[in-house]
């Protein structure tokens, strides 16, 4: 076996500042089981690392042993388009993946920020979403089975590589959102789409009441848009094309064959009026990625989850311009996040949880100028189910060698959080 | 467990009387799902309304070391729902409420015991549906459904059951109580929601369940394609995916299911052909004509005889009144049968369905087929004289042989149906050591008494009865085994 290049700095692998103790990059399943063996044995704590791009805004775990970089497993293992199926290793980028499906007229409905260095074992670590979760559903709605080591070292397998499969327990669908708290993402397959013959973006520079009338936007849902973002004007700046002068911009993504395209544009311009903007295709395909890329920013963030469909969900915001200008809004795909700059993050809470938004992630920035540490507790899970977390990692990681997984660890909750009901 | 008039008495203090059975007849009405099999009396039924009583039966179980095994309309195909290591089987037919719906962000809160076609004639009204239809739906439970991750014709372009599920209220092996995932896309913990999904009552009872409800599409055209030879009809599914279209539906009859289905229903269906194709598109109007040519296009290449548009929507109802009635079809015919849920890569298609004829033909029985095509998934049956003991053996080898084909093409041994206890046997062919153990670790994790529908799914526990019969005929008694990990 060639010996492993020498590994690459501790500190590209910095979470929140915190560098690792040191950093190994297997080329090999084997190779990730041996290090994940040898850490447990030295009492090292690893922290599995793709693109470094969800976990370098991370807290930063309790001890930082062992950064694994996996980077170098970055093969398209099987890829067969007339199953519109894909299986690759999870070091490969999701630009490369992109990049291997588009020469067969297909594509993966996986999304996120940073597609150039993003991975395919981050970003299903991660939960990762972008604006079209909306037509996709969650990542885990499109894994079909993985391949994967446990903490001792095991390498497991869940699922398949066939679209229809009830065999067993859906580990592969557990490990996505876990952040690499309950072991490590080597391999998985992924149902995939056809490419849409036509993608459009309609954008609507939008006024605050315009974007409270519910009535307004009512009928959107039942187009079935493939998007339906609202931007707030201190990030129209970052996108390719927003309004410059509008408190809001509304984009309304289509991706169908020609003729419904043309039925679902005529129908907006008949709810809507005209759109400020519209953008075509590779256009339309970039300005999504450049909304995906808004979740990676600087500073503090708020990330909420919400059943609204519509703009019109933002109304608890609109009196607060200040905030609603750091608001991206994937509406019916249940997502907002709000960069809320120096703003006391607590006063937002209420008038959101009015609006049926609930807080599920908190990322403070540099000095937690917004007070986000003190929301921990508001994202705690309810006392059976961190009770229910602890005894899954427990059976699948019992040496606690997987340092991180704020969701995961009793340890890691912040103070004032619910304890388990039992220990 | 003695069930003393006590213990009956505080069943019935809870439930109501008639929420408690314990008579042998009304026990012996229990005792299979639609895998008839397998066999198991329950030493009591209970039939709880709320999630409150199925937290109190749960608590209670936890605490006397009662086995608990969850039903809901017993349709499922591979025992899921038998309870063969007696105790309670918890029946949720009366939990059969809409605990919510709401038309604008267009999801529903239900009740497990609420039947699939049930919601969605409640949704039709606000032009909404729940799109999973597995042929059991006009009985079939949404707790069923979603505790088998079911499938069904249309899951082709719509997903499996899984992907409908929003979020979940469970009961937990010691009877608390959970809200995992919730009404938004993702909300906290909908990752171990979607694992409850497909895992057959085995990690938690489901008590509430918030479901995704879609449009209903604006137009459906179904199409009625016949072939000269069934390997064609497979590759000209293959072909249509890979042309970057996803019907609603492609599913598919061969000759012998025509055959029982037209002696039944006399519906005029193509018998003189090898197979037959439904294959139908759904959603906007303006989309479909172009979609509909190019099928027709690709499965005349692929040597289809004759192409037919269904012209109404009787027709269309006829097309599928074949379909969904084949499983009856072949219990019509007095003889028994296994039948299978394997899945292969849809491109494998042919040659699975070669190895299906091929190897009932070698052992002298006589094989048909329906497949849900477009997914890959396909349901052999092998007909057998359930007097012979010889036949039921070949039967039951050959249906293994053609599983263990459909795992060699890279499928697997159950699509839609579960494991429950038929498949156990074929779980170490399909996954390693480490893989069964992994799920142990996690079930464990769940049920750490194990008292939630034991020995199903994992191998440890007594094999089932009907496999052992193969290997040694007579031993029927399942209760008697050694224990494995799972109580």
């Amino acid at each position: 076996m060639s010996p492993e290049p020498a590994p690459p700095e501790p500190a590209r692998y910095a979470i929140a500042g915190v560098e690792p103790s040191s950093v190994r990059r297997p080329a090999t399943r084997e190779e990730v089981a041996g290090i994940l063996r040898d850490a447990a044995r030295d009492g090292l704590t690893v922290v599995p690392w793709g693109g470094g791009v969800s976990l370098a805004r991370g807290r930063a775990p309790r001890r930082y042993g062992l950064a694994l970089d996996l980077t170098a497993l970055d093969r398209v293992v099987e890829y067969s388009p007339e199953d519109m199926t894909v299986t690759a290793e999870c070091g490969v980028t999701l630009g490369a993946l992109r990049e291997a499906l588009a020469a067969h007229g297909q594509e993966t409905a996986l999304e996120g920020a940073r597609a150039e260095r993003a991975t395919l074992g981050g970003l299903l670590a991660a939960n990762a979403s972008g604006p079209r979760r909306l037509r996709f559903g969650a990542p885990r709605d499109r894994i079909l089975g993985a391949h994967f080591a446990l903490a001792d070292g095991t390498l497991a397998r869940s699922g398949g590589r066939v679209v229809k499969n009830v065999a067993g327990y859906a580990i592969h669908r557990l490990l996505c959102g876990s952040r690499g708290g309950l072991g490590v993402l080597l391999e998985v397959s992924l149902k995939l789409a056809p490419a849409p013959a036509r993608r459009v973006a309609l954008l609507f520079g939008t006024g605050a009441r315009a974007l409270g009338d519910a009535t307004r936007w009512a009928a959107l849902p039942r187009l079935e848009p493939a998007l339906l973002t609202i931007v707030g004007q201190g990030l129209a700046g970052t996108l390719p094309v927003a309004s410059p002068t509008d408190p809001f911009t509304v984009i309304v993504g289509l991706e169908d064959d020609e003729p419904r395209v043309d039925q679902q544009i005529s129908a907006l311009e008949r709810l809507l009026g005209e759109p400020d903007a519209r953008l075509e295709d590779d256009s339309a395909t970039a300005l999504w990625q450049a909304l995906a890329d808004l979740e990676d920013r600087d500073g503090a963030r708020l990330t909420f989850t919400s059943p609204a469909n519509t703009p019109a969900a933002l109304a608890p915001l609109i009196e607060r311009p200040g905030v609603s200008a750091g608001a991206l809004f994937h509406a019916a795909a249940g997502r907002l996040h709000i960069f809320p700059g120096a703003t006391a993050a607590r006063d937002l809470i209420e008038p959101l949880a009015t609006g049926g938004f609930r807080l599920i992630e908190a990322v403070a920035g540099d000095g937690d100028p917004a007070g986000v540490a003190s929301l921990g507790p508001l994202i705690a899970p309810q006392a059976a189910v961190l009770d229910l977390r602890a005894r899954i990692r427990a059976a699948l990681d019992p040496a606690g060698v997987m340092a991180y997984g704020p969701r995961w660890q009793r340890d890691d909750l912040p103070e004032g959080a619910p304890r388990a009901c039992r220990t | 467990m003695d069930w003393t008039p006590d213990i009956l008495a505080e069943l019935r203090a809870l439930l109501g009387d008639d929420g408690v059975l314990d008579s042998g007849a009304a026990r012996f009405a229990y005792e299979a799902d639609a895998l008839t099999l397998e066999r198991g009396l329950p030493d009591v039924v209970v039939l709880p309304r709320s999630t409150d009583e199925v937290a109190a039966l749960v608590r209670w179980a936890h605490a006397s070391g009662v086995p608990v095994t969850p039903r809901g309309a017993g349709t499922g195909l591979a025992g899921g729902a038998t309870p063969h290591r007696g105790g309670m089987l918890l029946v949720t037919s009366r939990m059969d409420q809409v605990l919510a719906l709401d038309p604008e962000r267009m999801f529903a809160w239900v009740q497990p015991g609420l039947v699939n076609a049930r919601l969605s004639e409640l949704a039709a009204p606000h032009g909404l549906h729940f799109a999973p239809d597995p042929s059991s739906q006009p009985v079939s439970t949404i707790g069923g459904n979603v505790a088998a991750n079911a499938g069904g014709p249309h899951c082709l372009k719509h997903g499996v059951t899984a992907n409908h599920v929003l979020g979940l209220v469970v009961v937990l092996h010691d009877g608390s109580v959970v809200t995992l995932g919730g009404e938004a896309p993702d909300a906290p913990d909908a990752e171990l929601a979607s694992v409850l999904a497909g895992s057959e009552g085995t990690l938690g009872i489901l008590c509430e369940i918030c479901v995704r409800l879609v449009p209903r599409p604006e137009a459906v055209h179904t199409m009625s394609v016949d072939f000269a030879r069934i390997e064609d009809a497979c590759r000209a599914v293959s072909a249509v995916i890979a042309a970057g279209i996803v019907p609603a539906a492609m599913e598919l009859m061969d000759r012998r299911t025509m055959e029982l289905v037209e002696a039944w229903l006399h519906l005029g269906l193509p018998l003189d052909a090898a197979a037959a194709l439904i294959v139908e598109v759904d959603g906007p109007a303006v989309s479909l004509p172009a979609q509909v040519e190019r099928i027709t296009a690709i499965t005349r290449e692929h040597g289809a005889r004759s192409v037919r548009v269904a012209s109404d929507a009787a027709e269309r109802a006829a097309l599928w009144r074949g379909r969904k009635s084949s499983f009856g079809a072949y219990g019509r015919t007095g003889l028994a049968f296994t039948q299978m849920d394997g899945t292969v890569p849809r491109s494998r298609l042919a040659e699975v369905v070669s190895a299906v004829y091929a190897l009932a033909e070698a052992r002298g029985l006589a094989a048909g087929t329906l497949m849900h095509a477009g997914d890959g998934n396909l349901h052999p049956h092998i007909l057998f004289d359930p007097d012979d003991e010889e036949q039921h053996r070949a039967a039951l080898e050959v249906s293994q042989e053609i599983l263990r084909v459909c795992i060699r093409l890279g499928g697997t041994i159950s699509g839609e149906h579960g494991i429950g206890l038929e498949k156990i046997p074929m779980m170490g062919e399909i996954y390693a050591p480490a893989d069964l153990e992994t799920m142990s670790r996690l079930r464990r994790a769940f049920d750490p008494g194990g008292l939630l529908n034991p020995g199903k799914i994992l191998p440890g526990g007594p094999p089932p009865t009907h496999a052992r019969a193969a290997a040694q005929p007579g031993n029927t008694d399942a209760r008697n085994d050694p224990e494995g990990p799972w109580k």
